[in-house]
Parts: C-alpha cells; structure tokens; sequence
C-alpha cells in the first residue's frame, strides 16, 4: 500500500514540489522569529555579561522603578551614607555608587545628539575602565569636564578637545570639555546604538539627582561577598542581586527591541502557514480527486477505507516532514541574517551569537502538523469513494453548498461577536486576545462563505472579461467548482484582508489628524517636538520670543505632567497654558460651564466627560498632588465641551512650577492677517535655533510628521503582502494545472472544432485572473469591513474620521490581475501545447 | 436511397498516405499508401478491425494527425504540410467533427455547444439554418439544457447539431454511435442519413457496427493500414458477409506469412 503511495508521488513531482514550497515558507519564518529572538537574546545577554564582569553583588533600592516613571527618579535613589555602609561589609573589596541617566547633549547641528533617544549620562569611576577602555584623553577630573562614548563622536560631530552644551530636565545648560572619548569592549562605540557621557560624580549628581549625593545602583566586587551579608547591612529598603542575576535582568530589558521584531514575523509565519493549509487542503483534494479511479480500484481490489486514509496521509506526512525540516533550514539561516541586520541597524554592531533554541521545533511540530492535518478532510472524502467508481467514468457532480455556507455564517458570527466583545472591553484583560481570536475565527468563516460568493462574484468580474469567447469561458470554467476557485482565492484573500485592513486603520488615522488639524487647529504654524523616549519641551523664555513677533496675532502654548502627578488619589496627566482663553481659542475649545477668564491659582479646568467620570460639579473642590511633592484643594473654575484637543484636567499658570518639566512642550502659532506665513515660519525658525528639542513646521507638514510613522508601518505590512502573494500564486498555478488536467478532453474537443493555441492560452488566462480578482475583491471588502470596525471602536478615543485607502486598493486590484496572469503562464502553455490527438483518444 | 447530386465532386481525397509510429523494432505503419477519394454528397462509411487503421485514416483526414508521405485534400484546400494555426482555422472553417463521447462542454448549454464553432471563430452562426437542424434533431425543447441534464442520445443529438452547424465541406463521425443504446444510435444514423438526402451533407464515419455502415452510401474496409475493400450500397447483411470473407482473407494472408 505504501508503495503505491510513494510511486505515485513520484509521478506528480511538480504539484507537490509547489505545496512543499509553500509549507517551507511558513515553517521557515515561524522558525526564524524564533531564532531572531533566541540569538539576540543570547547575543546581548553576552554582552551584558561582559559589562558585569567583575562585578559580584549589586545593590538598588528595593522600590520598583517601574512605579517612578519619567523623570523622577527621587524615590530609587540611594543616600551615600549607605554606599558607606556596604563598604565596610566583610568580603567587600571595593564598592562604588553609579549614577545615570537622561541627558540632553546638543550637538555640531544645534540639534539633540542621539539618533533616538537622549544621551545616557552617568558618573565616572574606577569601576568604569574596568568594562570601558579609554580611547583618547582621560576621565572627567573637573565638574565642567566629560569623557564621552565613541557613539558619541560619531553622532555629535564632536571630539576630544571640543566643548559640549548639555543639560538634564532638572538642571539647566551647562559647557563641557570633552576630555576623553571611551569605547566598550570590543572595540565597539556602543551597546546598542546609544551614546553616552561620562561626568564627575559631583557634575553627574548634579545634573541627575537634583544635587543630592546619592546614586541609582551600587556595584560590589568582592570573590567571597555574600549577598545576605549586604542585605543584613542595607536593610530591607534594598534589593541586593548577585552580579549575574542583575546581569540577566539587564539583557531582558535590552532584547525588547528583538522581541518585537520576533513577534512581526511569527506574525508572518503564522499567516503563511494559515494561507498554507488552503494550498495543502487544496492539493490533496486534486490529488485524490485524480487518483478516484486508482482509489477505487484499490478499494474494489480490498483495501480497507483506513488504508485509503493512510495511503493519501503518507503522502502528506512526507510532504510535511520534508518541506519542514528544509523551512527550518531556511529558518535557521534567515533567522541569523535578520539578527546581524537587526545588530547593525538598531543595536550599534552588536556581536550576533547565533542561537538555535529549542522552540524552534515547535516550527516543525507547526509544519508538519499543518499539511497532515489539512490532508485528513481529502484523506476521509477519498476513503469514501465507492469501489465501482473504478468502473465508471469519473464523475464529480458539484456538491450542494448548503452545508457549508450555513457552517460559514455560524463560524463568521462567532468571530464577528468575539471581535465586538474585544473592542468594546468586555472581555476584561483578554480585549486584545478575543479581538485577535475573533479574527482569526472570522477569517475562517468568511473563507467557508467564499464558495457561495463566488457565484455571484465570479459571474460579475467574468462578465468585465466576456468580451472575447475564449475570456467567457474562462469566466464559466472559473464558476465550475465554487469550492476548488474559493479555497484558491481564499489564500490571497486573507492577506489583502490583513493589510487592506491596516491600510484603512491609517488612512483613517491620517483623516482624523488632517480633519483635527485643519478644523480644529485655528493655528497656522505649529512648534513641537518628535516625542522619543521624553516629551521634548523648550524655554518659556522663547515661547515670549515668539508671541512677541510682530506679525504673530495669537499663541496657543501647552505645558504637561504626565507622571506623578494625582487627582483625588489618581494618577491623572495635567496641563497647563499660560494663557487659556487664547489657548482654547486655538484649539476650538468651548466653555459649557463657569469661565476659563482669569482663571485663580487653585482653579481646576475639566471637560465634561472626565468631571462625570469621577463625579464632579462646577464648584467642587479636589485635592490635586503634584510631581514634587506638592498638594493644594483645587476648586473646579469651568468645565469645557468635550473635544479631543482640549479633553484632560488644566491648571492655573502658577501651578506651572511644580511640573517635572515647567517648560512648554508645544506652541501654536496664529499668524496675523495678510502676514506671510512662510515669512513667519522663518522667523519663528530663527528664534528657535538655540532650541535643540524642537522645531517649526506649517500646518501640512505637521500632519505628514504625524503620519510618517504610520506610512512606514504600512510600508512594512505590504512585505506580508508580497508572501502572501507567493503562496497565493502557487495555490493559482495548482489549481490551474488541475483545470487543465481535468479537462483535458474538453481542451482537445476545443482545439479539434478549431479553437487555437492563442484562444486556448486566453481562455486558462482569464479562469486565473478572475480567481485571483476574486480573491482581492473580497479581501478588501473584508479588510475594509475590520478597518472599520476598529475604527467604530476607536472612535471614542479619537479616531474619528473612517477614510478608504484608495490608492492602494486600486493597486491591491492591479496586483491580483499581474498574479493572475503570472500564475497563468505555466498552466496556460500546458494547454497550449495539449496533443489534441492524445485528448480526444478513448481506446 | 438516393442521392441529392447528380454530379460528383471529390470533397476529401488521400493519395498515397503513409503513416508510422514509434521508430526501429517499435516501430507500427499505420497506413501503408492508402489513396482513396470520398465523394461530395456522400456517406461513406470507413470500416476495419481494431489495428486496421481507420481511426488513424480519419485523423490524418480531418488534420488532427499528420502524414508521413502522401497528400490529403479537403475541397480544394491541401492539408498534408500546413501548420498548426492554418489546421487549426481549416478544421474551424471546412471539417464538423462528432466523436464518439466528449462531445460537449459541460458548462454550455444545448445552444451554445451548438454555436460553438462559430464562437470559436468569433462569427455568428446563420439563425435559420441552426434552427433548421434543431428543429430535423427534436432539440428545440432542449437548447437551454447542460449537457449533464440530456441523455446520451440527446447529448449526440447536440454533437450532430454542432457538426452540421458551420456548413462544414466535410463532418467526420468517429463511431458516432458507439456509446449509446440500439434506439438512440438508431437516431443518430438516421439524422446523417438525412443531412446527406437533404443538406447534400458530406460525411465520413469510422465505425465497426455493420448496422450502422449499412446507413452509409458506400463502405470501405481497411486492413493493416490498407485498404482492402470498397463496397457501394451496402446493407448490414453484405456488410457482415464481406466482413466474415474478410476475416478469412486476413487469417490466409496472415498463415501465409506464418508459414513463409
């Protein structure tokens, strides 16, 4: 039996070398998230490692310093009295207290050094050439000296013997001589991509700690310290780790960058392998329905119905195991390749030790479990073939669609309720998940539905093509098997549904911005800041500058807290405008209660929803604790219309100073009537030199800052596209060929009457770009249908505008036609070249 | 039974057709120097046993098959040469074809298999005409049916139609009957019987059933890719006596070669 298997795979190589290829590309990107993730791991685990070398025990305050967000650090901080303390532990050989964070550097450009985030500052010791190795020059000896990381000089275009401006958000400008320039070890200019400074501990305190002599992280070396020795010293306010385990969970936060890039592509490869089961549950249906005589004859013959089942899951077994084991092959390769790119590109040239875990068989467990799985449904249906089939001529009338269409609908409701129930938070923690398992659910239900779609759908795209006879029947020979043209187009359905879906999310998005900016925004230029890992702000001092220009009529400026700050016991982000009325102005914002005029130092300004949210009146007092430390009873002076723009809790400008940064983060500029805007710009630009966090742009610019980001996501997304295709062309191509095969005989009585190669070629060219039309046709409706969706559930928050990402819905369109008709090329030259002789013979 | 012209042309002519297969000790000669002429207006019947050739005389005459020497014409057209496109266009234009199963394409209906050729060829079939023949088939009731939904003999019936359709100079029937029950076939026959009464219909029929050659005007026997036999006005009894004489005749020659 299982010989009769294996020789018949063998006569049809090429069909099974197509389904192969598509379970080696599923397994082969399922395999390489794995291992971009595993390597990069490991690689930075590595070294970190290396940085911690030496180092024996490790001692930071035991509060979480998740709870300190942002820019105060205060509550982790470690008095020196305590570094004294660990110092006079038995077994401490030296002990040093480590002070870093986040520092502005302005650099050659006037601009912020640091390609995403700002500089690292930290304090220079003799720990610190224990991992760095000093390149030029020599540590920082005097408070208005600095060493500075070799990423540095290459980001700031600045060297040894040249003076750096840098401030922190708590301590303002100051000049620096860079003194030294350190690498790590290696050779390497960074860890990852950052670029760092290095001041004396009094200079670093000063700029991080407020001036308080205290420090973030103690480093102990010691070979025979013991960490309860310390922990006995330093009480129970400290966490006291082994070198290797503060080691371990440094590398943790440092691979997140890895992480998501192993989450896009096990994205990838889960989509590929979905779209794969529809290539193989496909393949094997053709496979059987060509073998039904040759299975009968068996069955007739006496074999068992389980031995037919086995006979066609043999097949798929070695189909799975072999197309596996090569896409983790690939995996393992691609795998590596995306780590050195990730490496060079987002981590500084980290060096890549390449790690093959062992979840990477899970990309073998998925491939193999995939094709024998979608070969049982075939498998079962070819068990059933009865054994006169063998006498008879083969005859496969179309099976009723019922069945499948009520099992459809049932299934897409089930996806549809799920999504709604996780968009609209009613499935508590698991929103994301139920929404994502709705999807999916719904994917699979729509795809059940596709054979009755196709009906109606093949009819309407053939009928675009019926122009020439050999294009209707093209048209008619596509609407034969709605099943077969369904699970075809089904796989190119799924991944034009994915992207025209995000498609739509930021065409939505990009409206809404445009719809905020140009209705709501009474402004005509706009200063801020690309927000990176803080908010970035400017002097106060420039924003007068700017509303001191003659031909500026209005400003409408924002100050923020984001963190740490509280409202009646909620941590709640507050702002500020120096002046309100103008500001609401600007940002269409209306008063529906009390006056936002003259607003008093313990006044409270709320938009509606918000003051419902926690039951508060116009009047109402309510205590409001501050970043510092503060607290005061604020009373509620207005309440404002709801308004994106203008929605949150404001307060009075004297409240200003106990922000954590008492800077302006945005201004909004209103140009006077009949004043060059651009003229303005320019001006505004000059006033702004001296401000490295931000810059100017016109309204339009604005909205294409905003959206930057969202048009390389998008960009991105088509990748998953162009996979998709391939698997998609590939299922095209098996079920054409099948076609072809299937009607051979009719081929030849059509080339016997007088139909010729040309009109043979048109017509299998026609059946292919219909399929695959079908299948775009119905992915972008689909992806539209999720887009909006989404976008009905993001309303609320924002996203109010719905637009249709037409430019790439036409070309979603003109890329189904080109797979059609490169799918077509091959099957349409088999039946070009039919021997009509062969076709028409019955003896 | 007569025919409808008095004056006979020659609407397909071989002369001197080889043709072998495969090369070497494989090698088969399907036909050795057949010549042989089929009048305008006329139904010949071509007959043999299975290996004798017949098939292969009708392919080589309808420009499916190619020969290896010799020539064939169709009216005045010589089809031994020409290549797959002007084929193609001369089995479109001059040749209605009717096999003996497969004739239609499922997804069209009665009508549109019947007009199929014309479609092919991007022309509109003469309405009277079609209509003439639905209506000599019985098929006016059934010109909106799929193939799935008529019988065997209707489904014939429809090929006929399709053949006779373009007023081809010649319509090859390749055993027309030799998939349906005695009453169907029985139709068949007499419906190309009565093209050729009627229409002045050239046919020519490969078959092995002597009841049906007996519909024809004129039989000829092919043995070992030769012609053997030319019988005019036969009927199924001298159809099966000059076959039983024939055997005989193959088995002697064959026993004489034995025996050389």
């Amino acid at each position: 039996m299982l010989r009769a298997t294996f020789k018949g795979m063998a006569s049809r190589k090429a069909r099974l070398v197509l389904t192969s290829l598509a379970v080696v590309l599923g397994t082969m990107f399922v395999a390489a998230a794995m291992i971009l993730t595993a390597t990069m791991e490991k690689s930075v685990t590595g070294v970190i490692a290396d940085a911690f070398t030496g180092v024996d025990a490790v001692v930071t305050s035991a509060e979480d310093p998740a709870a300190a967000q942002g820019n105060t650090p205060a509550a982790t901080l470690i008095p020196a009295a305590v570094l004294d303390t660990v110092r006079g532990v038995d077994g401490v050989e030296a002990a040093d207290g480590d002070v870093s964070g986040q520092v502005n550097a302005i650099g050659d450009d006037g601009k912020l050094v640091g390609a995403f985030a700002p500089t690292i500052g930290f304090n220079w010791n003799d720990q610190s050439t224990g991992y760095n190795e000093i390149r030029e020059g020599r540590g920082p000896e005097a408070e208005n000296e600095v060493i500075v990381s070799g990423q540095f000089v290459t980001d700031s275009g600045l060297g040894l013997g040249d003076t750096v401006t840098a401030y922190s958000y708590s301590a303002d400008r100051a000049d620096y001589e860079i003194v030294g320039v350190f690498g790590l070890g290696g050779d390497r200019d960074s860890l990852a991509g950052e670029t760092q400074m290095g001041f004396t501990t009094t200079e670093a305190q000063r700029l991080l700690t407020e001036g308080e002599n205290a420090y973030m992280t103690i480093y102990v070396e010691g070979d025979d310290v013991s960490t309860d020795a310390i922990a006995d010293a330093v009480g129970a306010d400290y966490r006291v780790q082994t070198g290797d385990e503060a080691s371990e969970e440094a590398a943790e936060g440092f691979a997140v960058v890895a992480d998501v890039m192993g989450y896009i592509f096990l994205g990838f490869g889960l989509v590929a392998v979905f779209v794969s089961v529809f290539l193989i549950i496909n393949t094997f249906t053709i496979i059987v329905a060509q073998r039904q005589r040759e299975l009968a004859l068996l069955r007739a013959i006496g074999a068992a119905r389980g031995q037919v089942v086995a006979s066609v899951l043999a097949e798929a077994a070695v189909i799975g195991v072999l197309a596996s084991i090569l896409g983790l092959g690939l995996g393992v390769l691609l795998g590596w390749g995306l780590a050195s790119l990730v490496s060079s590109t987002a981590m500084g040239g980290l060096p890549v030790q390449l790690q093959v875990p062992a979840t990477a068989l899970w990309a073998l467990a998925v491939g193999i479990g995939v094709t024998v799985l979608s070969a049982l449904v075939p498998a079962v249906k070819a068990s059933g073939v009865p054994p006169v089939a063998a006498m008879r001529e083969a005859v496969n009338p179309p099976k009723p669609l019922r069945g499948i269409t009520i099992a459809g609908a049932t299934v897409t409701a089930v996806g549809a309720v799920l999504v709604a129930l996780g968009l609209t938070d009613n499935l508590g923690g698991l929103g994301l998940t139920g929404f994502l398992a709705g999807v999916g659910i719904a994917f699979v239900g729509i795809t059940l539905l596709t054979p009755i779609l196709s009906k109606p759908l093949v009819g309407l795209l053939g009928a675009v093509m019926s122009w020439s006879f050999s294009g209707r029947l093209g048209k008619l020979n596509a609407g034969r098997n709605p099943r077969r043209t369904a699970i075809t187009a089904s796989a190119l359905m799924i991944a034009v549904a994915l992207v025209t879906g995000i498609a739509t999310l930021v065409s939505s998005f990009k409206a809404t911005t445009e719809e905020l900016t140009d209705q709501n925004l009474n402004s005509d230029l706009i200063v801020m800041g690309q927000q990176g890992a803080n908010i970035p702000t400017f002097a106060p001092e420039t924003l007068a500058e700017i509303k001191a220009l003659p031909d500026v009529a209005a400003v409408g400026d924002l100050y923020g807290e984001f963190f740490g700050a509280e409202v009646d016991g909620r941590p709640t982000a507050l702002f500020a405008s120096e002046d309100l009325p103008t500001s609401l102005d600007i940002y269409s914002g209306t008063v529906a209660e009390g006056s936002v005029a003259d607003l008093p130092d313990d006044g409270l300004v709320v938009n509606e929803s918000a003051a419902a949210d926690r039951d508060l009146a116009l009047g109402d007092t309510v205590p409001v604790t501050f970043a510092d430390g503060e607290t005061a009873e604020l009373r509620i002076a207005a309440i404002l219309d709801d308004s994106l723009l203008t929605d949150g809790w404001w307060v009075a400008p004297a409240q200003i100073e106990h922000f954590t940064v008492p800077k302006p983060m945005q201004a909004y500029i209103q140009v006077a009537d009949g004043a060059d805007v651009g003229a303005v710009e320019d001006q505004v630009d000059d006033i702004l030199a001296d401000e490295p966090e931000v810059s100017v742009a016109n309204n339009a610019d604005f909205v294409d800052q905003q959206t930057s980001q969202l048009d390389t996501l998008l960009a991105s997304v088509q990748v998953l596209l162009a996979l998709a295709i391939i698997i998609a062309i590939i299922g095209v191509v098996n079920t054409l060929v099948l076609s072809v095969l299937e009607r051979t005989r009719e081929l030849g009585l059509l080339r016997a009457i007088g139909m010729t190669r040309g009109q043979a070629r048109r017509m299998i060219t026609v059946e292919s770009v219909i399929i695959c039309l079908f299948g775009a046709v119905l992915g972008i409706a689909v992806g539209i249908g999720l887009g909006w969706t989404v976008q009905q559930a993001l309303e609320e928050e924002g996203l109010t505008s719905f637009a249709l990402p037409w430019g790439l819905i036409v070309g979603y369109l003109v890329a189904a036609v080109a797979v059609g008709l490169l799918a077509a090329i091959a099957p349409a030259a088999r039946a070009a070249k039919l021997n009509v002789l062969n076709a028409i013979a019955y003896e | 039974m007569s025919t409808a012209s008095p004056v006979k042309t020659t609407a397909v002519a071989a002369q001197g057709v080889w043709k072998a297969y495969g090369s070497g000790e494989a090698q088969v000669v399907a036909l050795r120097d057949v010549s042989v002429e089929f009048a305008s207006g006329a139904f010949t019947a071509i007959m043999g046993p299975s290996g004798s050739g017949k098939s292969t005389l009708m392919h080589c005459l309808a420009g499916l098959d190619t020969t290896d020497r010799g020539t064939v014409t169709i009216g005045d057209a010589t089809v031994s040469g020409l290549g797959d496109k002007a084929l193609t266009k001369l089995r479109r234009d001059k040749i209605g074809f009717i096999f003996q199963q497969f004739n239609l394409l499922p997804p069209l209906t009665a009508e549109e298999n019947i007009t199929l050729p014309a479609a092919i060829a991007g022309t509109k079939a003469d309405p009277d005409w079609i209509k003439q023949i639905i209506h000599t088939l019985d098929l006016a009731d059934r010109l909106s049916h799929k193939p799935t939904e008529l019988s065997g003999g209707q489904q014939q019936r429809v090929a006929c139609a399709r053949a006779l359709a373009t007023r081809p100079e010649v319509v090859f029937a390749d055993e027309p009957t030799g998939n349906l029950d005695t009453r169907s076939g029985a139709e068949v026959l007499r419906f190309l019987r009565k093209s050729v009464d009627d229409f002045g219909q050239t046919i020519v029929m490969v078959t092995h059933d002597p009841g049906a050659a007996a519909y024809a005007d004129r039989v000829v026997f092919l043995a070992d890719g030769q012609i053997v036999e030319d019988m005019n006005d036969p009927t199924a009894d001298s159809v099966i006596d000059k076959m039983k004489h024939f055997e005989e005749l193959v088995a002697a020659a064959r026993d004489q070669e034995e025996a050389a």
